[in-house]
Protein backbone atom coordinates (compact mmCIF):
# COMPACT_ATOMS: atom_id res chain seq x y z
CA UNK A 1 0.00 0.00 0.00
CA UNK A 2 1.45 3.25 -0.98
CA UNK A 3 0.88 6.53 0.60
CA UNK A 4 1.28 10.52 -0.08
CA UNK A 5 2.09 12.76 2.85
CA UNK A 6 2.36 16.09 2.95
CA UNK A 7 3.57 17.73 6.06
CA UNK A 8 5.70 20.70 6.03
CA UNK A 9 6.88 20.29 9.11
CA UNK A 10 10.18 18.26 8.20
CA UNK A 11 10.63 16.49 11.41
CA UNK A 12 6.74 15.31 12.07
CA UNK A 13 6.75 13.88 8.41
CA UNK A 14 10.58 12.29 9.46
CA UNK A 15 8.30 10.50 12.30
CA UNK A 16 5.26 9.83 10.13
CA UNK A 17 7.36 8.37 7.69
CA UNK A 18 9.17 5.97 9.90
CA UNK A 19 5.82 4.68 11.96
CA UNK A 20 3.93 4.45 8.67
CA UNK A 21 6.90 2.77 6.77
CA UNK A 22 7.36 0.23 9.96
CA UNK A 23 3.59 -0.71 10.01
CA UNK A 24 3.99 -1.43 6.01
CA UNK A 25 3.34 1.16 3.98
CA UNK A 26 5.80 2.80 1.63
CA UNK A 27 5.85 6.36 1.82
CA UNK A 28 6.43 9.49 -0.64
CA UNK A 29 6.63 12.50 1.55
CA UNK A 30 6.06 16.28 0.21
CA UNK A 31 6.28 19.26 1.78
CA UNK A 32 3.87 21.33 -0.03
CA UNK A 33 0.53 21.72 -1.68
CA UNK A 34 2.37 22.05 -4.94
CA UNK A 35 4.84 19.16 -4.01
CA UNK A 36 1.71 17.06 -3.34
CA UNK A 37 0.01 17.81 -6.56
CA UNK A 38 3.67 16.98 -8.45
CA UNK A 39 3.70 13.45 -7.45
CA UNK A 40 0.08 13.14 -7.25
CA UNK A 41 0.32 13.39 -11.37
CA UNK A 42 3.15 10.84 -11.63
CA UNK A 43 1.70 8.53 -9.29
CA UNK A 44 -1.18 6.77 -7.88
CA UNK A 45 -1.52 6.32 -3.93
CA UNK A 46 -4.18 4.18 -1.81
CA UNK A 47 -4.34 7.17 0.61
CA UNK A 48 -2.92 10.77 0.92
CA UNK A 49 -2.25 12.33 4.33
CA UNK A 50 -2.11 16.07 4.15
CA UNK A 51 -1.57 19.01 6.70
CA UNK A 52 -3.79 22.34 6.21
CA UNK A 53 -1.66 24.45 7.10
CA UNK A 54 1.24 24.16 4.40
CA UNK A 55 3.34 27.11 2.56
CA UNK A 56 2.91 27.47 -1.34
CA UNK A 57 -0.27 26.34 -1.65
CA UNK A 58 -2.44 25.15 1.57
CA UNK A 59 -4.24 21.83 2.38
CA UNK A 60 -7.27 23.04 1.34
CA UNK A 61 -6.52 24.27 -1.98
CA UNK A 62 -4.64 20.89 -2.65
CA UNK A 63 -7.91 18.74 -1.97
CA UNK A 64 -9.65 20.74 -4.28
CA UNK A 65 -7.60 20.46 -7.04
CA UNK A 66 -7.18 16.57 -6.68
CA UNK A 67 -11.01 16.03 -6.50
CA UNK A 68 -11.26 18.54 -9.57
CA UNK A 69 -8.77 16.54 -11.02
CA UNK A 70 -11.53 13.62 -10.76
CA UNK A 71 -8.66 11.49 -8.21
CA UNK A 72 -10.86 10.14 -5.23
CA UNK A 73 -8.00 8.85 -3.27
CA UNK A 74 -9.09 9.13 0.29
CA UNK A 75 -7.62 12.00 2.13
CA UNK A 76 -7.16 12.15 5.72
CA UNK A 77 -6.65 15.95 6.60
CA UNK A 78 -4.60 17.11 9.42
CA UNK A 79 -5.16 20.31 10.93
CA UNK A 80 -3.47 22.20 14.12
CA UNK A 81 -6.86 24.33 14.03
CA UNK A 82 -9.85 22.45 16.36
CA UNK A 83 -12.13 24.79 15.23
CA UNK A 84 -15.30 23.89 13.72
CA UNK A 85 -15.59 25.98 10.53
CA UNK A 86 -11.86 24.52 9.42
CA UNK A 87 -13.04 20.75 9.86
CA UNK A 88 -16.37 21.57 7.50
CA UNK A 89 -14.07 23.09 5.13
CA UNK A 90 -11.84 20.72 4.25
CA UNK A 91 -14.79 17.87 4.82
CA UNK A 92 -16.37 19.50 2.53
CA UNK A 93 -13.92 20.08 -0.14
CA UNK A 94 -12.94 16.30 -0.20
CA UNK A 95 -11.65 15.17 2.75
CA UNK A 96 -12.47 11.84 4.17
CA UNK A 97 -11.20 12.07 7.59
CA UNK A 98 -9.45 14.58 9.76
CA UNK A 99 -7.19 14.27 12.97
CA UNK A 100 -6.56 17.47 14.93
CA UNK A 101 -3.05 18.35 16.08
CA UNK A 102 -2.03 16.75 18.14
CA UNK A 103 -2.46 13.31 17.61
CA UNK A 104 -1.82 10.09 18.85
CA UNK A 105 0.46 8.40 16.20
CA UNK A 106 -1.81 4.80 17.20
CA UNK A 107 -4.90 6.81 16.31
CA UNK A 108 -3.57 8.08 12.60
CA UNK A 109 -2.37 4.87 11.49
CA UNK A 110 -6.09 3.37 12.47
CA UNK A 111 -7.33 5.91 10.54
CA UNK A 112 -5.12 5.23 7.84
CA UNK A 113 -5.65 1.51 7.89
CA UNK A 114 -9.27 2.14 7.86
CA UNK A 115 -9.22 4.50 5.08
CA UNK A 116 -7.38 2.06 3.03
CA UNK A 117 -9.46 -0.81 3.59
CA UNK A 118 -12.75 1.22 1.92
CA UNK A 119 -10.76 2.07 -0.85
CA UNK A 120 -13.38 0.64 -3.64
CA UNK A 121 -16.23 2.86 -2.91
CA UNK A 122 -14.41 6.44 -3.62
CA UNK A 123 -14.92 5.61 -7.11
CA UNK A 124 -17.28 6.68 -9.07
CA UNK A 125 -19.87 4.24 -11.12
CA UNK A 126 -19.06 5.77 -14.22
CA UNK A 127 -15.65 6.45 -15.57
CA UNK A 128 -14.31 8.63 -18.91
CA UNK A 129 -11.11 8.83 -19.89
CA UNK A 130 -11.20 9.76 -24.46
CA UNK A 131 -14.00 8.14 -25.70
CA UNK A 132 -14.49 5.16 -23.67
CA UNK A 133 -16.76 5.30 -20.97
CA UNK A 134 -16.93 2.20 -18.50
CA UNK A 135 -20.01 1.79 -16.38
CA UNK A 136 -18.59 -0.58 -13.40
CA UNK A 137 -21.89 -1.29 -12.48
CA UNK A 138 -23.12 -2.79 -15.56
CA UNK A 139 -19.71 -3.94 -16.53
CA UNK A 140 -19.84 -2.71 -19.88
CA UNK A 141 -17.19 -0.55 -21.35
CA UNK A 142 -18.43 1.88 -24.57
CA UNK A 143 -16.57 3.78 -27.20
CA UNK A 144 -18.34 3.03 -30.73
CA UNK A 145 -19.50 0.04 -29.61
CA UNK A 146 -20.09 -1.75 -26.21
CA UNK A 147 -19.07 -4.86 -24.86
CA UNK A 148 -19.19 -6.70 -21.63
CA UNK A 149 -16.32 -6.95 -19.68
CA UNK A 150 -15.62 -9.72 -16.33
CA UNK A 151 -15.27 -8.66 -12.95
CA UNK A 152 -11.64 -8.16 -12.52
CA UNK A 153 -11.48 -6.52 -16.01
CA UNK A 154 -14.02 -4.17 -15.35
CA UNK A 155 -11.64 -3.45 -11.75
CA UNK A 156 -8.27 -3.46 -13.53
CA UNK A 157 -9.52 -0.77 -16.53
CA UNK A 158 -11.50 1.12 -13.36
CA UNK A 159 -7.87 1.58 -11.79
CA UNK A 160 -6.39 2.34 -15.33
CA UNK A 161 -8.73 5.04 -15.92
CA UNK A 162 -9.19 6.48 -12.69
CA UNK A 163 -4.94 6.88 -13.05
CA UNK A 164 -4.68 8.18 -16.65
CA UNK A 165 -1.46 8.38 -18.10
CA UNK A 166 0.60 6.97 -14.75
CA UNK A 167 3.23 4.50 -14.89
CA UNK A 168 1.20 1.39 -13.02
CA UNK A 169 3.91 -1.32 -11.95
CA UNK A 170 2.37 -4.80 -12.39
CA UNK A 171 2.88 -5.47 -8.10
CA UNK A 172 0.58 -2.04 -7.60
CA UNK A 173 -2.01 -3.27 -10.11
CA UNK A 174 -1.89 -6.85 -8.53
CA UNK A 175 -1.97 -5.61 -5.11
CA UNK A 176 -5.11 -3.75 -6.27
CA UNK A 177 -6.85 -5.69 -8.23
CA UNK A 178 -6.02 -9.29 -6.97
CA UNK A 179 -5.45 -8.02 -3.26
CA UNK A 180 -6.55 -10.66 -0.95
CA UNK A 181 -6.94 -13.85 -3.83
CA UNK A 182 -5.65 -16.73 -3.14
CA UNK A 183 -3.42 -18.93 -5.24
CA UNK A 184 -3.19 -16.09 -7.67
CA UNK A 185 0.44 -15.37 -9.09
CA UNK A 186 1.21 -12.17 -10.66
CA UNK A 187 1.44 -13.82 -14.25
CA UNK A 188 -2.38 -12.94 -14.14
CA UNK A 189 -1.44 -9.03 -14.47
CA UNK A 190 -0.06 -9.57 -17.86
CA UNK A 191 -3.38 -12.14 -19.20
CA UNK A 192 -5.90 -9.64 -17.91
CA UNK A 193 -4.02 -6.59 -19.61
CA UNK A 194 -3.99 -8.43 -22.75
CA UNK A 195 -7.69 -9.47 -22.41
CA UNK A 196 -9.21 -5.54 -21.57
CA UNK A 197 -6.44 -4.32 -24.56
CA UNK A 198 -8.24 -6.26 -26.87
CA UNK A 199 -11.43 -5.29 -26.29
CA UNK A 200 -10.36 -1.70 -25.86
CA UNK A 201 -9.61 -2.45 -29.30
CA UNK A 202 -12.94 -4.50 -30.15
CA UNK A 203 -14.75 -1.26 -29.62
CA UNK A 204 -12.25 1.51 -31.23
CA UNK A 205 -11.36 3.14 -28.12
CA UNK A 206 -9.18 6.05 -28.42
CA UNK A 207 -6.76 4.86 -25.83
CA UNK A 208 -4.57 1.93 -25.35
CA UNK A 209 -2.50 0.23 -22.18
CA UNK A 210 1.14 0.57 -23.16
CA UNK A 211 3.49 -1.33 -21.31
CA UNK A 212 5.57 -4.84 -21.98
CA UNK A 213 4.79 -8.37 -19.69
CA UNK A 214 5.82 -7.93 -15.96
CA UNK A 215 6.66 -4.26 -15.98
CA UNK A 216 4.56 -0.96 -16.05
CA UNK A 217 2.09 -0.27 -17.65
CA UNK A 218 -0.17 2.56 -18.27
CA UNK A 219 -3.12 4.12 -19.80
CA UNK A 220 -2.69 6.76 -22.60
CA UNK A 221 -4.58 8.34 -25.83
CA UNK A 222 -3.85 7.09 -29.42
CA UNK B 1 -43.87 -22.74 -66.43
CA UNK B 2 -42.85 -19.54 -65.47
CA UNK B 3 -39.55 -18.02 -66.58
CA UNK B 4 -36.68 -17.89 -64.14
CA UNK B 5 -36.10 -14.68 -63.31
CA UNK B 6 -32.10 -14.86 -64.08
CA UNK B 7 -33.41 -15.72 -67.58
CA UNK B 8 -30.17 -18.14 -69.90
CA UNK B 9 -27.97 -16.77 -67.34
CA UNK B 10 -29.94 -19.06 -63.94
CA UNK B 11 -27.31 -21.97 -64.56
CA UNK B 12 -23.85 -19.53 -64.76
CA UNK B 13 -25.31 -18.19 -61.02
CA UNK B 14 -24.72 -21.91 -59.92
CA UNK B 15 -21.65 -22.36 -62.01
CA UNK B 16 -19.48 -19.27 -60.51
CA UNK B 17 -21.03 -20.46 -57.02
CA UNK B 18 -19.58 -23.48 -57.26
CA UNK B 19 -16.39 -21.85 -58.47
CA UNK B 20 -16.20 -19.72 -55.75
CA UNK B 21 -16.74 -22.08 -52.49
CA UNK B 22 -14.02 -24.55 -54.33
CA UNK B 23 -11.89 -22.59 -54.09
CA UNK B 24 -12.33 -21.25 -50.57
CA UNK B 25 -12.77 -25.31 -49.52
CA UNK B 26 -8.98 -25.99 -51.13
CA UNK B 27 -7.99 -22.91 -49.11
CA UNK B 28 -9.65 -24.30 -45.80
CA UNK B 29 -8.10 -28.10 -46.63
CA UNK B 30 -4.86 -26.82 -47.32
CA UNK B 31 -4.49 -25.08 -44.11
CA UNK B 32 -6.12 -27.78 -42.33
CA UNK B 33 -3.46 -30.13 -43.42
CA UNK B 34 -0.72 -27.47 -42.67
CA UNK B 35 -1.90 -26.33 -39.19
CA UNK B 36 -4.80 -28.86 -38.14
CA UNK B 37 -6.68 -25.28 -37.79
CA UNK B 38 -9.49 -24.88 -39.96
CA UNK B 39 -9.92 -21.65 -41.33
CA UNK B 40 -13.55 -21.82 -41.03
CA UNK B 41 -16.14 -24.13 -39.26
CA UNK B 42 -18.26 -24.09 -42.13
CA UNK B 43 -19.75 -22.24 -44.94
CA UNK B 44 -23.27 -21.86 -46.60
CA UNK B 45 -23.81 -20.84 -50.07
CA UNK B 46 -26.72 -20.37 -52.27
CA UNK B 47 -28.22 -18.77 -55.43
CA UNK B 48 -31.10 -16.46 -54.49
CA UNK B 49 -34.46 -18.79 -55.06
CA UNK B 50 -36.74 -16.96 -57.96
CA UNK B 51 -39.19 -16.14 -55.26
CA UNK B 52 -36.73 -14.07 -52.76
CA UNK B 53 -35.11 -12.27 -55.94
CA UNK B 54 -39.10 -11.37 -57.24
CA UNK B 55 -40.25 -10.11 -53.92
CA UNK B 56 -36.70 -7.76 -53.48
CA UNK B 57 -37.16 -6.34 -56.87
CA UNK B 58 -40.62 -5.53 -55.58
CA UNK B 59 -39.65 -3.94 -52.57
CA UNK B 60 -37.37 -1.95 -54.12
CA UNK B 61 -39.66 -0.51 -56.99
CA UNK B 62 -37.41 -2.81 -59.99
CA UNK B 63 -39.37 -4.21 -61.96
CA UNK B 64 -38.67 -8.42 -61.94
CA UNK B 65 -36.33 -8.75 -64.96
CA UNK B 66 -32.83 -10.32 -65.38
CA UNK B 67 -30.71 -7.22 -65.92
CA UNK B 68 -31.88 -5.81 -61.92
CA UNK B 69 -31.46 -9.34 -60.65
CA UNK B 70 -28.23 -9.22 -61.86
CA UNK B 71 -26.90 -5.70 -62.11
CA UNK B 72 -28.84 -3.44 -59.73
CA UNK B 73 -29.17 -5.98 -56.84
CA UNK B 74 -26.04 -7.79 -55.86
CA UNK B 75 -27.09 -10.49 -54.02
CA UNK B 76 -28.37 -13.48 -56.75
CA UNK B 77 -25.50 -14.91 -55.62
CA UNK B 78 -24.74 -15.38 -51.70
CA UNK B 79 -21.86 -17.01 -49.34
CA UNK B 80 -22.05 -16.66 -45.56
CA UNK B 81 -18.26 -18.39 -43.61
CA UNK B 82 -18.81 -18.93 -39.96
CA UNK B 83 -15.42 -19.35 -38.38
CA UNK B 84 -14.67 -19.93 -34.84
CA UNK B 85 -12.30 -17.23 -34.08
CA UNK B 86 -12.50 -13.45 -35.32
CA UNK B 87 -8.67 -13.51 -36.72
CA UNK B 88 -9.92 -16.08 -38.83
CA UNK B 89 -13.29 -13.90 -40.25
CA UNK B 90 -10.31 -11.68 -41.24
CA UNK B 91 -7.42 -14.21 -42.71
CA UNK B 92 -10.18 -15.50 -44.82
CA UNK B 93 -11.05 -11.65 -46.37
CA UNK B 94 -7.30 -11.53 -46.56
CA UNK B 95 -7.49 -14.61 -48.88
CA UNK B 96 -10.83 -14.16 -50.67
CA UNK B 97 -9.20 -10.53 -52.18
CA UNK B 98 -5.90 -12.55 -53.32
CA UNK B 99 -8.48 -14.58 -55.28
CA UNK B 100 -7.63 -13.95 -59.17
CA UNK B 101 -10.66 -12.85 -61.03
CA UNK B 102 -11.93 -11.10 -58.01
CA UNK B 103 -12.42 -7.42 -57.52
CA UNK B 104 -13.98 -5.81 -54.47
CA UNK B 105 -16.71 -3.43 -54.68
CA UNK B 106 -18.00 -2.75 -51.52
CA UNK B 107 -16.58 -4.10 -48.15
CA UNK B 108 -18.34 -3.26 -44.23
CA UNK B 109 -16.52 -4.04 -41.42
CA UNK B 110 -19.53 -4.25 -38.74
CA UNK B 111 -16.97 -6.27 -36.35
CA UNK B 112 -14.53 -3.37 -35.43
CA UNK B 113 -18.02 -1.11 -36.14
CA UNK B 114 -20.77 -2.92 -34.73
CA UNK B 115 -24.49 -2.16 -35.62
CA UNK B 116 -26.76 -0.17 -32.77
CA UNK B 117 -28.32 -3.13 -32.23
CA UNK B 118 -25.20 -5.26 -31.17
CA UNK B 119 -25.50 -6.87 -35.13
CA UNK B 120 -21.73 -7.97 -36.23
CA UNK B 121 -20.11 -9.41 -38.75
CA UNK B 122 -17.85 -8.75 -42.27
CA UNK B 123 -19.84 -7.97 -45.31
CA UNK B 124 -18.46 -8.48 -49.02
CA UNK B 125 -19.64 -7.79 -51.97
CA UNK B 126 -17.07 -8.98 -54.55
CA UNK B 127 -17.17 -9.00 -58.81
CA UNK B 128 -16.03 -11.95 -60.44
CA UNK B 129 -14.85 -12.08 -64.03
CA UNK B 130 -16.39 -15.61 -65.77
CA UNK B 131 -15.95 -16.82 -68.83
CA UNK B 132 -18.98 -16.00 -70.39
CA UNK B 133 -21.02 -13.82 -71.04
CA UNK B 134 -23.30 -11.39 -68.43
CA UNK B 135 -26.51 -9.52 -68.20
CA UNK B 136 -24.69 -6.41 -69.19
CA UNK B 137 -23.18 -7.93 -72.29
CA UNK B 138 -19.71 -8.07 -71.48
CA UNK B 139 -18.20 -11.09 -71.92
CA UNK B 140 -15.76 -12.22 -70.30
CA UNK B 141 -18.77 -11.67 -68.06
CA UNK B 142 -19.10 -9.48 -64.41
CA UNK B 143 -21.28 -11.19 -61.63
CA UNK B 144 -21.63 -9.94 -58.12
CA UNK B 145 -21.47 -12.16 -54.98
CA UNK B 146 -22.31 -11.14 -51.37
CA UNK B 147 -20.00 -12.56 -48.85
CA UNK B 148 -20.46 -12.10 -45.17
CA UNK B 149 -18.00 -13.62 -42.52
CA UNK B 150 -18.64 -14.02 -39.06
CA UNK B 151 -17.84 -16.01 -35.63
CA UNK B 152 -19.98 -18.84 -34.63
CA UNK B 153 -21.11 -16.54 -32.03
CA UNK B 154 -22.39 -14.31 -34.26
CA UNK B 155 -23.60 -15.96 -36.55
CA UNK B 156 -26.49 -17.84 -33.63
CA UNK B 157 -26.91 -14.27 -32.39
CA UNK B 158 -27.62 -12.86 -36.05
CA UNK B 159 -30.50 -15.92 -36.52
CA UNK B 160 -32.30 -15.36 -33.52
CA UNK B 161 -32.08 -11.80 -33.99
CA UNK B 162 -33.35 -12.53 -37.53
CA UNK B 163 -35.85 -14.13 -35.84
CA UNK B 164 -37.12 -11.10 -33.36
CA UNK B 165 -37.10 -9.10 -36.68
CA UNK B 166 -39.35 -11.15 -38.55
CA UNK B 167 -41.93 -11.95 -35.57
CA UNK B 168 -44.32 -9.26 -35.15
CA UNK B 169 -46.06 -8.50 -32.24
CA UNK B 170 -43.65 -9.87 -29.98
CA UNK B 171 -44.84 -9.26 -26.21
CA UNK B 172 -42.01 -7.20 -24.89
CA UNK B 173 -40.15 -6.39 -27.68
CA UNK B 174 -38.06 -3.41 -26.39
CA UNK B 175 -36.91 -5.50 -23.33
CA UNK B 176 -36.06 -8.13 -25.57
CA UNK B 177 -34.14 -5.74 -27.94
CA UNK B 178 -32.04 -4.46 -25.01
CA UNK B 179 -31.24 -7.67 -23.96
CA UNK B 180 -30.45 -8.68 -27.42
CA UNK B 181 -28.10 -6.11 -27.44
CA UNK B 182 -26.86 -6.94 -24.44
CA UNK B 183 -25.99 -10.48 -25.53
CA UNK B 184 -24.74 -9.11 -28.60
CA UNK B 185 -22.09 -7.13 -26.45
CA UNK B 186 -21.34 -10.64 -24.06
CA UNK B 187 -20.78 -12.92 -26.93
CA UNK B 188 -18.26 -10.47 -28.72
CA UNK B 189 -16.70 -10.15 -25.02
CA UNK B 190 -16.39 -14.01 -25.40
CA UNK B 191 -14.90 -13.80 -29.33
CA UNK B 192 -12.08 -11.66 -28.00
CA UNK B 193 -11.35 -13.12 -24.83
CA UNK B 194 -10.67 -16.51 -26.81
CA UNK B 195 -8.75 -14.93 -29.37
CA UNK B 196 -6.84 -13.50 -26.80
CA UNK B 197 -6.17 -17.04 -24.98
CA UNK B 198 -5.34 -18.87 -28.58
CA UNK B 199 -2.35 -15.86 -28.76
CA UNK B 200 -1.35 -16.27 -25.63
CA UNK B 201 -1.19 -20.12 -26.48
CA UNK B 202 0.15 -19.60 -29.32
CA UNK B 203 2.97 -17.32 -28.24
CA UNK B 204 3.88 -18.15 -25.10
Amino acid sequence: MKLLLAEDEKDLSKALTAVLTHTGYSVDAAFDGVEALEFLEKNDYDAIIMDIMMPRMDGIEALKKIRESGDFTPVLLLTAKAEIDDRVTGLDAGADDYLTKPFAIKELIARVNSMTRRNDSYAPKNLRVGSVTLDTEKQEVTSENSISLAQKETKLLEYFMINPGKELTTERIFEHVWKGDEGVSHDVVWMYVSFVRSKLQAINADIEITGERNGSYSLTLI
Amino acid sequence: MVESIYGEYKEKLQLILDNIVGRLSENNDEQYKKTGDKLYEHLIARVKSDESMREKCERRGLEANAYNALHELTDSIGIRIVCSFIDDVYENVRLIKSLPNIEVVVEKDYIKHAKPNGYRSYHMIIKVTAPFPDVCGNDPGEYFVEIQLRTIAMDSWASLEHKMKYKKNIAESELIVAELKRCADELAACDVSMQTIRNLIKYS
